[in-house]
């Protein structure tokens, strides 16, 4: 049934999105209506009517400006996917689609377009801070087309367009999937949607676990602008703190109370919180200080050492003490798992069943709570402003009142105590051993620099991106064994692309 | 008057400190010590990434027979009492550490003999190391096949260690096809259709697999097989793709090691996949230290386990006494590497007692090919070797140099918090301690 595919590709698609990015835009200026849409939201409404239905859809709203909103749009998007789906599925042969994707579209001309359109939009002395995002997945979903349209008119570019742009792509990338891997447990129907969710749940959950852990990271790196390399032992030393303050604090009540009590290993994570502010705010005071008193000649390479030193003297005395042989904590509760149950939505189809872990569901709540609490801080309390006001600009703060030295030393303290917690909240989880922060921090440095270094939302959305990535990597990947294997590596290839594509991180200040 | 006093002291000391290292020494009033020590180099993995809690073992195993021997006046040549000393080399669990070790433990601090070994990976990269310098070397837990099977057959494009007229390594651990094996023959007796096998991405893992595959597809099982890599922690999103299958599989079995099992097996039962009525879990052999394992598998009451080494029941006197310093130590049962390595120390000095030196190698590997000694996992020997060099047609390569008896059970826990003294040995049968070859999830024997 190539017949169909032919036909949309002419009726629709991409060269048709191109004509209604450019023919959109056009009309208004004609126009010069003060009440149109603005001129990146008729950009979309071009590519996306096109897209989806041709030059009927293209007709509709040059006859009608007044139907483009959002909702429009996202419908016109949701029913080009459905109408491209619906042609590609019907196609036996799947080499066809990938060669023609190939050929129109892809990592071909993303990569020439992310090459010519910034330096077009410089030469035009055009807003350039989104062009190479913009021209990369424009040229990944639509090919050539685009590069004419954004060489030739270098049109304003909103965070819409990214969506828009890297949602076709993302589209794209999946129905070629989809063709080539018709059994895959990702695409196969009915119970794809169910295994989706599912991953996508276990992304999520994860991903919020990871973020916590990475908060503390981007919080130190905003306010002293070092990167601390001792936090996945700050994070193991939380855990354990946790550890032992619940054997000791139930066998010493159990003692006193001549019954069994065993506290909940929530009451750990204040506990380990405490003593590892303590153990940061005062590391940061006798080793670090020294750095930002200008003590220190090479301080990028002095904060490196000095952290990663701080890290292996935890690590190895923390050996020392609690031993090689993993640990864990009772549960936070004793749900296993929560199963949302198998719900006959048609006569086809069903959704779920969906598990999630309950002790995971509990951190990953906990781990929201503080995330939320820490930007609650930030945002609200006058010592959080102070910190914000020191990561913004040292020396205005400093005119205004705000110590910075105290900040550095309650920000590493913060931080410290963000890995602990993060610590704590995952002993119940995870067997604990003293180097059980390597993998976990390795993890966290992608965080951050996928969220944007020094940015709290950053750090909460890159983990939950990386979650979901890995999680979908793990589950999707036509091998089984290679995706288990490779599950981090997906989240690096993310890693690499954003770092490609958007240098500052997703929500990263941009540096002029 | 004091002038003389002084002189004499003087003299006293002078002559002992100069005959002190020169004669014997008195070590705890009983024996008497020459004054050069032997020492043997011990590879573990003492530190990330390797499997630290097995290294820990190991080394306290290398301690503990240094300090029995030395207190049964040593090693005894000729007629002279040697010190003996373990230095333990960490590993790393890597091969390139393995190797800088392994030469730092030859060329530096000259060690006479080698033991140990816990990766298999740091296993095939020394052996070479060893061969070359002529070293005696007793390895306690590696499984690859290859770690013995290369004595005699090319491995990797290299010759055979014995083309060189002796071959100085030797191996106490059981290889993986005669694990492999047992828990197979297990799953085929129970009449299992399908396996899911995960496997960690090392050289144990790997071949280890290759083996049960083609033993359990040989059998009409179908198998499909998951790799994972050592120090994943996060298992969900790979067992979620088991649980969407559209029929479960009849069992899953683990071939992964360390703290990575024991997180692997904790959320497979966490997401009811298994231990359940339908599918049986098969975990590895670190599931026998059952404070660790209940530690960090709460949920892991009914999984099965393959046990390496004599089961509790069969301990001699020097197994039981050697548990009982273990257990003072570390609180938990002596593991079958910690068995392994403290009679590979044995039997290294045991060897040099009967060449009658600790610096001809070549008598000195002759004497372990000629071993016949009881320890605590039993009686060694090696069937094939210089001594036997034909291995008859059918025997497997692994058996050159290869004690041939290292005993593999298929043990079950039935009681939540159960220890494994109690665990029910299920397979082979002629070792079955509750009279069943598998307890349903629910039940008891």
């Amino acid at each position: 049934m190539i017949d169909a595919f032919l036909a949309w590709l002419l009726l629709a698609g991409p060269l048709w999105a191109v004509i209604g990015l450019w023919a959109l835009p056009q009309a208004a200026d004609k126009r010069k209506n003060d009440a149109e849409p603005s001129l990146s939201t008729l950009q979309i409404a071009g590519v996306v009517s096109g897209f989806a239905l041709g030059p009927l859809g293209i007709g509709l709203y040059y006859l009608r400006p007044r139907w483009i909103t959002r909702a429009t749009l996202t419908l016109g998007l949701l029913v080009a996917v459905f109408i491209a789906s619906q042609a590609l599925v019907r196609i036996e042969d799947p080499n066809l689609p990938s060669a023609a994707w190939l050929i129109l579209a892809g990592p071909l001309w993303s990569a020439v377009a992310a090459y010519m359109i910034p330096r077009r939009y410089r030469e035009a002395e055009a807003d350039d801070r989104n062009a190479l995002t913009a021209a990369a997945l424009g040229g990944f979903a639509i090919g050539p087309l685009i590069i004419g349209l954004m060489w030739r008119h270098t049109p304003k570019i909103s965070r819409d367009w990214m969506i828009v742009l890297g949602s076709l792509g993302a589209w794209q990338i999946y129905t070629l999937f989809a063709l080539h891997n018709a059994d895959n447990l990702c695409v196969a129907a009915p119970y794809h949607i169910t295994y989706l969710a599912q991953q996508t749940a276990n992304g999520v959950v994860i991903g919020c676990i990871y973020s916590l852990m990475a908060v503390g990271l981007t919080l130190i790196y905003s306010v002293q602008g070092i990167v601390s390399f001792a936090h996945g032992q700050l994070y193991m030393v939380g855990g354990y703190f946790s550890f032992y303050f619940l054997m000791h604090g139930s066998n010493l009540l159990s003692q006193l109370t001549g019954t069994e009590i065993s506290i909940n290993p929530l009451w750990g994570i204040p506990f380990a919180a405490l003593i590892v502010f303590l153990m940061g705010a005062l590391f940061e005071r006798v080793f670090l200080k020294p750095m930002h008193d200008g003590l220190i000649e090479r301080v990028a390479e002095y904060a490196i050492l000095i952290t990663f030193g701080f890290g292996f003297v935890i690590e190895y005395t923390t050996l020392a003490i609690a031993g090689p042989f993993p640990q864990r904590t009772d549960r936070f509760i004793e749900v296993r798992r929560f199963t949302l149950p198998r719900t006959q939505v048609t006569e086809e189809f069903a959704f779920g069943p969906i598990n999630i872990i309950g002790d995971r569901a509990f951190a990953m709540l906990v781990g929201i709570a503080l995330i939320f609490a820490l930007l609650y801080f930030l945002q609200r309390s006058w010592t959080g402003r102070a910190l914000r006001a020191t990561s913004q600009d040292r020396q205005a703060a400093a005119v205004t009142g705000i110590n910075p030295t105290n900040m550095n030393t309650l920000s590493f303290g913060l931080g410290s105590m963000l890995a602990a917690m993060s610590g704590a909240a995952l002993i119940p989880i995870f067997a604990w051993v003293p180097w059980v922060g390597a993998e976990m921090v390795g993890r966290s440095y992608v965080i951050v620099v996928l969220g944007g270094l020094g940015s709290v939302p950053g750090a909460l959305v890159g983990g939950i991106i990386v979650g979901i990535v890995e999680a979908l990597g793990a589950g999707c990947h036509p091998d089984p064994s290679r995706g288990a294997a490779y599950k981090e590596a997906f989240a690096l290839v993310i890693f690499a692309l954003v770092l490609l594509l958007k240098p500052t991180g997703l929500f990263g200040r941009e540096q002029h | 008057m004091r002038h003389r006093s002084a002189f004499v002291v003087t003299i006293a000391l002078i002559t002992m400190l100069t005959l002190v290292p020169m004669g014997m020494v008195s070590a705890d009033g009983h024996c008497e010590f020459a004054d050069y020590t032997i020492t043997l180099g011990g590879l573990a993995p003492m530190s990330a990434p390797g499997a630290v809690a097995g290294g820990v073992a190991m080394d306290w195993a290398f301690k503990q027979a240094a300090a029995d021997i030395n207190a049964d006046c040593g090693v005894q040549i000729d007629g002279v009492n040697y010190m003996l000393e373990v230095i333990t080399g960490d590993s790393e669990g890597s091969p390139e550490r393995g190797q800088a070790v392994a030469e730092r433990l030859i060329l530096e601090d000259e060690v006479d003999g080698m033991v140990g070994v816990y990766h298999s990976a740091v296993g095939l990269a020394t052996m070479g190391i060893m061969e070359e310098n002529a070293i005696p070397t007793i390895f306690s837990e590696p499984w690859n096949d290859n770690v013995s099977a290369n004595g005699i057959i090319e491995f990797d494009g290299a010759a055979p260690r014995f083309a060189d007229g002796i071959d100085h390594i030797f191996r106490i651990s059981p290889a993986s096809s005669m694990v492999g094996s047992v828990v197979t023959d297990w799953l085929i007796a129970l009449g299992v259709e399908d396996v899911v096998l995960i496997v960690e991405n090392t050289d144990y893992g790997q071949p280890a697999a290759a083996d049960e595959q083609a033993r359990l597809e040989a059998a009409g099982v179908t198998v499909s097989q998951i790799d994972v890599e050592l120090g994943t922690e996060d298992f969900v999103p790979i067992l979620s793709r088991i649980q969407a299958s559209a029929e479960p599989p009849d069992a899953i079995r683990i071939v992964v090691t360390g703290e990575t099992s024991f997180n692997l097996t904790q959320q497979m039962a966490e997401l009811g996949i298994a231990p359940t009525p339908d599918t049986i879990c098969v975990t590895n052999q670190i599931a026998f230290q059952h404070v660790q394992y209940w530690a960090t598998v709460p949920d892991g009451n009914y999984c099965a386990f393959n046990r390496v080494g004599i089961i509790p029941s069969l301990f001699n006197d020097t197994a039981i006494e050697l548990n009982a310093a273990y257990e003072a130590e570390f609180g938990d049962i002596v593991p079958s590497f910690g068995m392994a390595s403290y009679d590979a120390v044995f039997m290294m000095v045991d060897a040099m007692e009967r060449a009658g030196s600790y610096s001809d190698a070549t008598a000195i590997v002759a004497a372990i090919e000629a071993s016949d000694i009881m320890l605590s996992q039993g009686r060694y020997y090696f069937s094939y070797g210089s001594h036997n060099p034909d291995l008859p047609e059918g025997t497997p390569t692994f058996m050159w140099h290869q004690w041939p008896d290292p005993i593999v059970t298929v043990m079950q826990y039935f009681e939540q918090g159960q220890s494994s003294l109690e665990a029910a040995v299920v397979y082979p049968e002629v070792y079955q301690t509750h009279g069943s070859a598998y307890v349903v999830p629910g039940t008891s024997p």
